[in-house]
């Protein structure tokens, strides 16, 4: 699965990857903008407002028909957050023109329906048509209220969020309710205009006779300017590990353990931790899970999470409320087991060959070869499935302890119903 | 043997093996991951049979789904153990009607495939060890009480549902889980872990008829044991318990279900036919392409949550629409409005041809995914239906069909609403 590279216009780049494998072709856009307070609810907003409707298609009820008679063409936006960048993400796809009758011109509609939306959408004198501003502008509202409704993605983003307040990486990709209630639709319109022509831009295509679609991309005109050079990821070490209690009416109480780390995407080591974070906690045989569930029973999910961009693990585990010591004290175990070089030859290849399984296994779908590679993308330079299996299959005992090292205990978040409290 | 090819190309080998285990490959070549599910069509609402010439075993609610985590158990170690050093992942999952168990990998397939032909017929059930996963279990289901969308669904269920078991929890409850014993596991391990009521499906790089072998091989000495069993399931009344259900907890917005209880039509290709129709209603009133959203989106009453599902199996079947709002009472008097409305007027053929295509674009789309090729045949293959009927199916649904599926599966005296609060 490996994608041709065309320059198109400044700071746009168009990935191809020809195959035949998948039942559809997918198109991803990825546009790229620095995280941070001025910034991120307005990004947050364009994602919802650009697929409302386009000039062609005005109405959001034209759109979806539309693409309901393209065989159920999907089209879909969102924002990411890797490391302290945020995504502004577009998607694409259809079913394989090969598998229907007049395919080729099915897809040209559904490719010129896409492109549509972000580039010519539909407009009004105040900028965006205010019914869409006005409603999306509402719904991200909501949307950003609603991460309390999902108990672990809460617990682990409030966790960041203390830990990381002075960092743009402290903020919640969706914004915050205060800026989104100040945005002015001519400001977002200005702002969705200048993003168009400034931030780069990385599109994505994956499947069969792409030469044609490539040609007719290369083609389009970008109205570009000189290409913004967004800012590098802050760096921050520990200063004191803090801990942070939250109350709330929940039936199961989670724990989230933030840990820094001295490697990223860009460093020599960044493979070791990858490892290292494995061999912690991110399978059924990791350290945490074997203590934590299958010894201890404290808990039904504890797992940690590696953010590479810009060096952070993240431990969660929903236990109960009474158990909060007993569960910090076992995980603390597992770190420190790591960093004293407490690591089985069998740990270390069980972990390598589930972390090469799970490079390889994204090559069976669009979308996650695309989502690995963005990764790429935003730190300059795209690695293969080969590269990086390589780089994991090399890693030894040595490297993994001597990265664990580097792992420092930032903050410890405990959301719990308070029940579980001795006074 | 029988060798089929499916709309979209791929092989589809099946066979029985002699001791009745029915075992079916399909081949997706140029895919790295290989993919099987090993299926008993036995589930959480299976908690009351008789063995013929035995009596009436009623066993408490959640047992089925407890067996599944703990067919894991080895007495010398765990199931993960031996798949993760394969580089393997395995999970298993519950529902109403089936457990499965599944794995996915790139290497050693064939070991892979041994390792889970066995462990599915090796119990090892000891009193500690059973003991031991009701901690871990606990907390699993106290995740999903704090799951918003879970318990508006259960609540839901359990307003449509007079008696039968779907009312309930797949994993029971805190208190049904504390009867488990090993007397009991072991029973309904014997009972419905039987090749005859348990099939396979392996998809992935694979030759048909190796795999078939190599079933063969691995299952010679696994016999049928399985004696005459009726399961036992209570008088349903056609009505539903009660027409509203309300709750609150930690969330940022209400929410709102409708449910209607519905009836199974027919078996095999008639439920099938009923399936496709309904989510065609269930699409023309709770998506995008829809009057009925768009004018509820613009007013905002719902947002992106709002979605509708049809679910029917030869015992049951029900439909549920609905999302997040901040207006519950009004959203309720306008759907009931517009469902009347749709009802009067009925599908006109125009959206069934649109329809039509979506259905089908989204069936050729479905066969990138192994996991759903996999995970839907088997539970098509339980329910008497079949996943590859529907291309066929779908061409020959006429649409007096739909509006007769409109008619009947929408019904106000069978239908009750679920509402959860902000506290």
């Amino acid at each position: 699965m490996q994608f041709q590279h065309h320059s198109i216009a400044d700071g746009v780049n168009l990935y191809a990857c020809e195959t035949d494998k998948f039942k559809t072709v997918t198109m991803k856009v990825f546009i790229q903008q620095e995280l941070s307070k001025d910034y991120a609810s307005a990004t947050a907003l364009l994602s919802m407002i650009l697929p409302r409707g386009s000039k062609k298609y005005p109405t959001t009820l034209e759109l979806a028909q539309q693409m309901e008679n393209l065989y159920g063409a999907a089209i879909g936006s969102d924002v990411m957050k890797v490391g302290e960048r945020q995504i502004l993400e577009f998607y694409f796809d259809m079913v394989d023109p090969q598998l229907l009758v007049d395919g080729d011109k099915i897809l040209a509609q559904g490719f010129s329906t896409f492109w549509d939306l972000l580039t010519d959408t539909r407009r009004s004198d105040h900028g965006f048509h205010p019914d869409y501003f006005m409603q999306e502008q509402q719904n991200l509202k909501r949307l950003v209220d609603g991460l309390i409704n999902e108990k672990r993605s809460y617990a682990i983003q409030r966790a960041i969020s203390h830990m990381c307040p002075q960092e743009p990486f402290g903020l919640y990709k969706y914004g915050d309710q205060d800026s989104i209630t100040a945005l002015q639709n001519h400001d977002v319109y200005a702002y969705y205009q200048s993003v168009l022509c400034q931030n780069p831009m990385d599109i994505f295509l994956v499947g069969p006779n792409l030469e044609k679609w490539v040609g007719q991309i290369s083609e389009r005109s970008f109205n570009r300017q000189p290409v913004k050079s967004l800012a590098a990821n802050s760096n921050k070490r520990v200063d004191k590990p803090t801990e942070v209690q939250e109350r709330r009416d929940v039936s199961q109480a989670i724990l989230v353990m933030g840990y820094r780390t001295e490697q990223t995407y860009t460093s020599d080591e960044y493979y070791s931790l990858v490892v290292c974070n494995g061999i912690l906690g991110a399978f059924p045989h990791s350290k945490l899970f074997v203590n934590v569930r299958e010894k201890a029973n404290l808990a039904y999910y504890v797992g940690s999470g590696l953010e590479g961009s810009k060096g952070l693990i993240t431990i969660s585990a929903g236990i109960e409320g009474d158990q909060y010591e007993k569960a910090v004290d076992i995980i603390s175990k597992q770190v420190i087991a790591l960093q004293q070089g407490d690591i089985s030859e069998d740990e270390l290849i069980r972990t390598k060959k589930g972390l090469i399984s799970g490079i390889q296994s994204m090559n069976d779908s669009a979308t996650s070869v695309i989502d690995r590679n963005v990764l790429g993308v935003i730190h300059g330079k795209l690695r293969s499935t080969e590269e990086v299996t390589q780089a994991i299959a090399a890693v030894t005992l040595g490297q993994v302890q001597a990265v664990a090292r580097g792992i420092e205990l930032d903050t410890v978040y405990f959301l719990s119903n308070g029940k579980g409290d001795n006074e | 043997m029988t060798v089929v090819r499916v709309t979209t190309g791929e092989r589809l080998v099946s066979e029985t093996m002699p001791n009745g285990l029915k075992v079916f490959v399909m081949e997706k070549p140029a895919f790295q991951r290989k993919y099987a599910v090993l299926a008993t069509k036995y589930g959480s609402m299976d908690s009351k049979f008789q063995v013929v010439g035995e009596e009436v075993c009623e066993v408490p609610d959640g047992i089925a789904h407890f067996l599944e985590h703990k067919m894991f158990e080895e007495e010398d170690g765990h199931v993960f153990e031996r798949f993760s050093q394969f580089g393997a992942s395995v999970n298993a999952y519950t529902s109403y009607t089936m457990t499965s168990y599944l794995f996915s990998t790139i290497d050693c397939f064939a070991q892979a495939l041994q390792e889970l032909l066995r462990f599915v017929r090796t119990p090892y059930l000891t009193a500690e060890n059973v003991k031991k996963e009701k901690g871990i279990i606990e907390q699993e289901l106290r995740m999903y009480d704090d799951h918003p969308d879970r318990r508006i669904y259960r609540n839901l269920l359990s307003a449509l549902y007079h008696e039968h078991p779907i009312r309930l929890n797949v994993g029971g409850t805190v208190e049904s889980i504390a009867k488990i014993d090993v007397e009991r596991l072991m029973q309904c391990y014997n009972t419905f872990y039987q090749p005859t009521n348990m099939a396979l499906f392996v998809v992935g790089d694979v030759e048909g008829s190796a795999v078939v072998d190599l079933v063969n091989q691995a299952t010679a000495d696994w016999f049928d044991r399985s004696k005459k069993v009726q399961r036992i399931y209570p008088d349903e009344p056609l009505g539903i318990k009660q027409d509203k259900i309300e709750q609150s907890i930690n969330i940022s917005q209400p929410r709102y279900y409708l449910g209607f209880k519905d009836q199974v039509r027919g078996e095999g290709k008639d439920l099938l036919k009923q399936q496709l129709a309904m989510a065609m209603i269930w699409r023309s009133v709770a998506t995008k392409s829809s009057p009925i959203f768009t004018d509820l989106y613009a007013q905002g009453i719902i947002d992106d949550s709002f979605g509708a599902s049809f679910s029917g199996t030869p015992q049951y079947a029900f439909s549920v629409v609905g999302g997040e709002t901040d207006n519950p009472e009004k959203l309720d008097r306008c759907l009931r409005k517009a469902i009347d409305t749709l009802k009067k007027k009925k599908l006109t053929a125009d959206t069934v041809e649109r329809l039509k295509r979506r259905s089908l674009g989204n069936y050729l789309a479905s066969f990138n995914s192994l996991d759903y090729i996999a995970n839907s045949f088997l539970a098509h293959e339980f329910n008497g239906t079949s996943l590859l009927d529907f291309p066929s199916l779908l061409q020959s649904l006429t649409i007096d069909d739909v509006n007769s599926a409109l008619e009947h599966g929408l019904d106000w005296d069978k239908a009750a609403i679920s509402l959860l609060y902000p506290e």
